[in-house]
């Protein structure tokens, strides 16, 4: 047993040291050996014992002792913690490939292989960009109606719906990464803005209205102010030389966002996002699944291969 | 053992003068070594280690081939170097010196050159090194020579009794070790000598643990050929010296033959040079000649008085210590004066190489665990092996009295 877990770790540690990596073979040969169904005749094990007993002894007699008289009973222990540690990493490497997080779907623990959090962290509604807080399981789309949402390419088998705020540093990340998904895969898309600043809460029935009057111009609207700096964002100015800019009348809009249908229309928007359980941004929905945080592209297509694998059997 | 301790005791080590003569001692800093392995082999001084850097820097060049200053001074220091094993063996004359690679070469030239027949007797006792003990088991197979083996006593001295017995005209060559590397114990070589030329054998004696300890008359021991190594007796490794009475050598035809052995040759015929010339074949280790030829120098200003008595207070101290420890035993005679510098014991329930290790791991104490190639005794006592302490003149007491120390720990942690 002893030489199986040295194995393990001493090739791990001989990658970077020739020493060890010598150890590695000597352990190697053991494993071999024992595989074999042959006696493992190298010494190995009796070696490296009374070496780390010797290492010991100056410390403490008790402690050498005890080292030495539980060898096995310790090696076996080492073997469970390794193969647990193996297990996990294991683990932490798969939600990473699969999900952009070790600790697994929309979870913001530590990860080593993303160790700043940047595919979980979002923007909190009505707070700073921080890690989110919210409970990330109980994300979901259930007796969600999108209907009135910005959307496109509808009758598609998918869907990607897209919440986020123009504001939001992540949902900025996320943007362009979920723009490459949907234009290299046939799904529909819904993009729902919400503003988890207060500085673009003015926005939610401009947008309304003007995909409302034009749909085409709308989603390059989209592009642009995701485009533009939060600063420019912030600036109603702004928006009104952007939407003049696409050919949009000011007039036209200015009178669509005072009807009492579209201050109707944006606070059923937020009810219906609020069902979501959504507590920052970017929110995005692949189908029923829900993935919080900006996360990197392979994650986003291969749920929808999984699903479209899935579909067509 | 703290701090302080380790200081106090450093400069307590220090203060032993000769210790000063070996850079090994002044290199490791806190941390010294105690080196109880110098039946395998010794440390080297740096008189020796400076005479072989004087080669390689000042005068790298072959022996005796060449016509050039530095070939002329490398053939004066090798020729100087058998001087000086010849003194140091007290030899009647240079050329019976051969220089070899180390013992075991020593004993392979005899073996192969002496004329053996069919049913010729070789002698050996029970606990020689393989390196006396193959080469006959060799011939056994190659030449039909008969191979007896002398039991040794319960004590593991030598029966002489038991080898005056066996002893008959049939024997052609007595061959044994002059110190076992086992046990330390020497062989009463003077009477063994007398014995087999009275029945006119000859005596070859395995001295590789000898010369480093011992003062050597190959003249009174009228001892016909006598092999030692270079790297035990603080020489360099992979040196050697075979001695043989020049009649003897003469009469040998080499077994390796070429450069250097021949005065002229044609396309058939070749003609030897005289001993020891003969016997070495080759270009050889010049570097290696001359260091050995320091090292006896070394050892004959230290003087064999102070190095036996040396060894004999640290062995005697050991093994009243070790003796005290409960299931350790001695092999050997328990009286250390039996045992030179040389002391094999065993722990009951306790891994000899375990036990060498920890101390090398703990303690940075080196010593030798296994069969010593001594495998045969092992096998035929049924012991799975021994730790070996062997000690030289360069160690002291102090280093025993912390080996002890460490030894019980070790002992306490193993059991």
């Amino acid at each position: 047993m002893f030489c199986l877990i040295s194995f393990l770790i001493l090739s791990i540690i001989g990658i970077f040291s020739a020493s060890h990596r010598v150890l590695a073979k000597e352990a190697f040969d053991c494993v071999f050996r024992r595989l074999t169904l042959r006696p493992c005749n190298t010494g190995f094990q009796e070696k490296m014992k009374a070496k780390i007993t010797g290492q010991l002894l100056p410390r403490s007699v008790i402690l050498a002792r005890l080292f030495n008289k539980h060898f096995e009973l310790l090696a076996w222990l080492l073997f469970l913690v390794t193969l647990v540690s193996i297990f996990w990493t294991g683990k932490g490497l798969f939600n990473f490939y699969m999900y952009g997080s070790c600790n697994g779907l929309n979870k913001s623990g530590f990860c080593a292989l993303d160790p700043t959090g940047q595919n979980n962290k979002v923007s909190q509604a009505g707070g700073s960009c921080t890690v989110g807080e919210g409970d990330e399981s109980k994300v979901t789309l259930k007796d969600v109606n999108l209907s009135t949402f910005p959307a496109k390419n509808n009758n598609e088998k998918n869907t990607v719906v897209f919440i986020g705020c123009f504001n939001c540093d992540y949902t900025r990340k996320a943007y362009p990464i979920v723009k490459k998904l949907i234009e290299k895969n046939k799904v529909n898309f819904v993009f729902a803005h919400y503003p988890v600043k207060g500085e673009t809460v003015y926005m939610l029935p401009i947008g309304y209205c003007a995909y409302k009057q034009d749909q085409s111009k709308y989603w390059q609207l989209v592009d642009k102010l995701f485009a533009s700096t939060k600063e420019e964002n912030g600036n109603p100015d702004y928006l009104n030389q952007l939407l003049v800019g696409l050919g949009y009348s000011l007039e036209s809009i200015q009178s669509c966002t005072q009807s009492q249908e579209t201050k109707t229309a944006v606070v059923r928007q937020r009810i219906e996002l609020e069902k979501t359980n959504i507590y920052g941004t970017p929110l995005v929905f692949i189908n029923s699944k829900g993935l919080v945080g900006p996360k990197p592209y392979r994650v986003y297509d291969r749920i929808l291969d999984t699903i479209n694998i899935f579909k067509n059997k | 053992m703290g701090r302080l301790k380790d200081q106090v005791f450093n400069i307590c080590l220090m203060n032993n003068k000769l210790r000063s003569d070996f850079p090994i001692f002044s290199n490791q800093g806190e941390k010294l070594p105690i080196y109880f392995d110098s039946a395998c082999q010794s440390l080297r001084p740096q008189v020796v280690i400076d005479s072989m850097i004087d080669y390689y820097q000042n005068y790298p060049a072959c022996a005796g081939r060449s016509m050039h200053s530095f070939a002329s001074k490398v053939t004066q220091k090798c020729d100087e170097s058998r001087v000086t094993i010849a003194k140091f063996i007290n030899a009647r004359q240079k050329e019976e010196v051969v220089f070899t690679r180390n013992t075991t070469e020593g004993i392979n030239l005899v073996a192969n050159c002496l004329d053996f027949k069919p049913g010729d007797i070789v002698i050996t006792s029970d606990k020689e090194h393989n390196s006396n003990l193959i080469p006959w088991q060799v011939l056994v197979n190659k030449k039909g020579i008969i191979h007896k083996i002398i039991l040794s006593l319960s004590d593991n001295t030598f029966d002489l009794d038991e080898f005056k017995k066996t002893i008959n005209s049939r024997v052609k060559l007595v061959s044994l070790g002059f110190t076992s590397n086992l046990d330390g114990v020497t062989i009463p070589a003077k009477e063994i000598i007398e014995t087999a030329h009275k029945n006119g054998s000859l005596v070859l004696l395995d001295a590789a643990q000898t010369a480093p300890h011992q003062k050597i008359d190959v003249r009174e021991l009228d001892v016909d050929f006598l092999a030692f190594s270079g790297h035990k007796m603080l020489g360099p490794s992979g040196t050697g010296v075979l001695y043989g009475k020049y009649k003897l050598l003469e009469n040998l035809e080499p077994f390796m033959v070429g450069g250097d052995t021949v005065s002229s040759s044609t396309y058939t015929t070749h003609e030897f040079l005289a001993p020891p010339e003969k016997f070495e074949a080759g270009l050889q280790d010049y570097a290696g000649i001359i260091g050995l030829g320091e090292a006896a120098k070394y050892l004959m200003k230290v003087g064999f008085s102070e190095i036996e008595k040396k060894e004999r207070e640290i062995n005697s101290y050991l093994t009243k210590e070790l003796l005290a420890i409960p299931n350790l035993k001695i092999i050997g005679p328990e009286n250390s004066d039996k045992r030179g510098g040389i002391i094999s014991f065993c722990v009951d329930g306790v891994d000899h190489h375990q036990l060498a290790l920890i101390l090398d791991q703990s303690a940075n104490i080196m010593v030798r665990s296994g069969q010593h190639c001594v495998h045969s005794w092992f096998h035929h006592h049924k012991i799975k092996g021994s730790v070996r302490v062997s000690v030289y003149f360069y160690n002291t007491l102090e280093e025993a009295e912390l080996f002890v120390r460490e030894i019980k720990k070790v002992i306490q942690v193993l059991l």
